[in-house]
């Protein structure tokens, strides 16, 4: 099943900050959204949520931050119990032990607050809530921003193994090109609420063919970070 | 355990300082008070005999800390001793008055309450709306005007003009209502300021975007992740809201002429009978670090981040 989203659009106070765009994902594809800071990327993600959401898609969303997604008041159980309602599942332990087991997060007390669980776990609980509506594209902004790059690539790798095994899609936006070159097999580049650059990821590292790809293709850092 | 254990420690460490506070003041205040008292007992000129008699009846001429200390222990074992002008027993009358004050804090509590959160759910649907610049506007009135003032208003109008409410006194509980008004709305005003406030900033949460995207209808999400944290401001307020509900209820008393703790400790002081004023400082004391410490243990419910450093 090949996801589309038509016609998306943001702007705000009067000023278009996401221009007219389609996306086009294929089921199972894993894609990369880069450009710099303020080029729309978050915009285009939460536009597209909204739209595929709206056509009643499954679609799920790894916020930047876990205190994007988590309820400093409320325990991790609540916020799994409630995420399952959201979806209107029935409570099943034995889900939530293999989401846990995938994401090597079983460890974590659930009868604690989001503060209680180190920022790395927070962000896999989230990703693993995230998953539990075995949902067909999964759209990622900036996962792994909070964490050390050590534990950024264990997340990725468990991430990896989990939707391969499930064909999900995975739209992983970032500003970090080195991160997204290793993850997905196509790319796709923003640069002032525009796509400007779609291609193959070995195609654009090659030949970038906009300003703003080659200005990231510039800057990347190969060597230094294991992700 | 331990933070519970901390907490009753340092309310104890509170009152101890408050008894310490209000001796020595009195202790310090300026005028004799044993001349004070041998006054009061007698209504006439009275010889320095007499008054020498006083000083060493009630303890002053032990020195400071015989005195405060002779004082403190029956305070320990529940006895808050005589009236240094009656030489009456202060509990019994204590007590009295008490009852008199308590169904007058808790009503005006609970109008402030009963007119506060609809104002502020009303206020909040339409933020910068009308009705909400209304609601501001109200609210910072009812904190501006003094107790006394409005006290008087609702009299001229209940009592003088219309001649509904009974406006002196306490005989019938329709004596109660009007107190209990002048109570309510302004503590309304300050609630309705902060309830408004803790909403719309429990609203902004960053995190509330995030349950929406998951599918989290608005009711579940008003109810379980935005109510909690607009109360977080309210419970903390709660605390000084008290002191302020103390503070009305004593000016209410003497405006509305009605027996309790307010007559009752503006009649000591005028007296100078010690043992009432530091009774009834020493029993609000109590009452604000009871409250205060259950305050705290609530927030060991709700957020127990908040205060977690220090117990």
């Amino acid at each position: 099943m090949t996801i589309i989203a038509t016609g998306l659009s943001a702007a705000r106070s009067g000023r278009i900050i996401l221009h007219t765009t389609d996306v086009e994902i294929r089921r199972g594809e894993r894609i990369g959204l880069v450009g710099a800071s303020g080029s729309g990327k978050s915009t285009l993600g939460h536009a597209l949520i909204d739209s595929l959401r709206a056509q009643g898609a499954s679609v799920a969303h790894v916020p930047q931050s876990p205190d994007e997604a988590l309820d400093p008041l409320r325990s991790m159980a609540f916020h799994w119990r409630e995420a399952e309602q959201a979806l209107g599942l029935a409570l099943d332990p034995s889900r939530k032990q293999k989401l846990f087991a995938a994401l090597r997060i079983e460890d974590g007390d659930l009868r604690k607050r989001p503060w209680g669980w180190s920022r790395g776990m927070q962000q896999r609980f989230v990703i693993a809530m995230a998953l539990i509506g075995t949902p067909d594209l999964l759209v990622m902004d900036e996962p792994t921003s909070a964490l050390d790059p050590v534990v950024a690539a264990g997340m990725m790798d468990l991430l990896d193994r989990y939707l391969s095994d499930r064909r999900t899609a995975l739209l992983l936006i970032t500003h970090d090109l080195g991160l997204a070159a290793a993850r997905v097999l196509r790319l796709m580049v923003m640069a002032e609420g525009r796509i400007v650059e779609d291609a193959p990821t070995p195609d654009l590292l090659r030949v970038p063919r906009t300003e703003a790809a080659r200005s990231l293709c510039a800057h990347r850092n190969w060597l230094a970070l294991p992700c | 355990m331990r933070v519970i254990l901390s907490l009753l420690l340092r309310a104890a460490v509170v009152l101890a300082g408050t008894a310490l506070a209000t001796f020595t003041l009195l202790w310090h205040a300026p005028g004799d008070p044993a001349l004070a008292i041998a006054l009061a007992r007698f209504r006439s000129v009275v010889p320095d005999a007499v008054i020498e008699q006083v000083r060493v009846e009630a303890g002053f001429d032990a020195g400071f800390w015989p005195a405060f200390l002779s004082w403190l222990g029956p305070i320990l074992l529940g006895d808050f001793g005589q009236s240094s002008v009656t030489g009456r027993d202060v509990w019994p009358e204590l007590v009295t008055a008490m009852s008199y004050t308590f169904p007058l804090a808790l009503s005006g509590l609970a109008i402030g309450v009963a007119l506060s959160i609809p104002l502020a759910l009303l206020a909040t649907r339409h933020p910068g709306g009308w009705l909400d610049r209304f609601a501001v506007a109200l609210a910072s009135i009812g904190v501006a005007i003094p107790q006394f003032w409005l006290g008087l208003l609702l009299i001229l109008l209940f009592a003088v003009q219309l001649g509904w409410l009974p406006a002196m006194g306490a005989r019938t509980p329709t004596h109660l209502i009007l107190p209990a008004l002048t109570l309510g709305l302004t503590v309304s005003a300050s609630l309705t300021r902060i309830l408004r406030s803790g909403i719309l900033e429990a609203r902004g949460r960053p995190f509330l975007p995030a349950f929406r995207r998951r599918g989290v209808s608005e009711a579940h999400l008003t109810r379980n992740h935005i109510a909690p944290h607009a109360a977080i401001p309210v419970v903390t307020v709660f605390g000084l809201e008290l002191a302020f509900l103390l503070e009305g209820v004593v000016m209410v008393e003497v405006i509305f002429a009605r027996p309790g703790l307010g007559i009752f400790l503006v009649g000591a002081i005028e007296a100078r009978d010690f043992p009432k004023v530091q009774a009834v400082v020493i029993l609000a004391a109590l009452l604000f670090v009871t409250v205060n410490l259950l305050i705290d243990l609530l927030y060991q419910v709700i957020d127990p981040r908040i205060g977690d450093r220090d117990a």
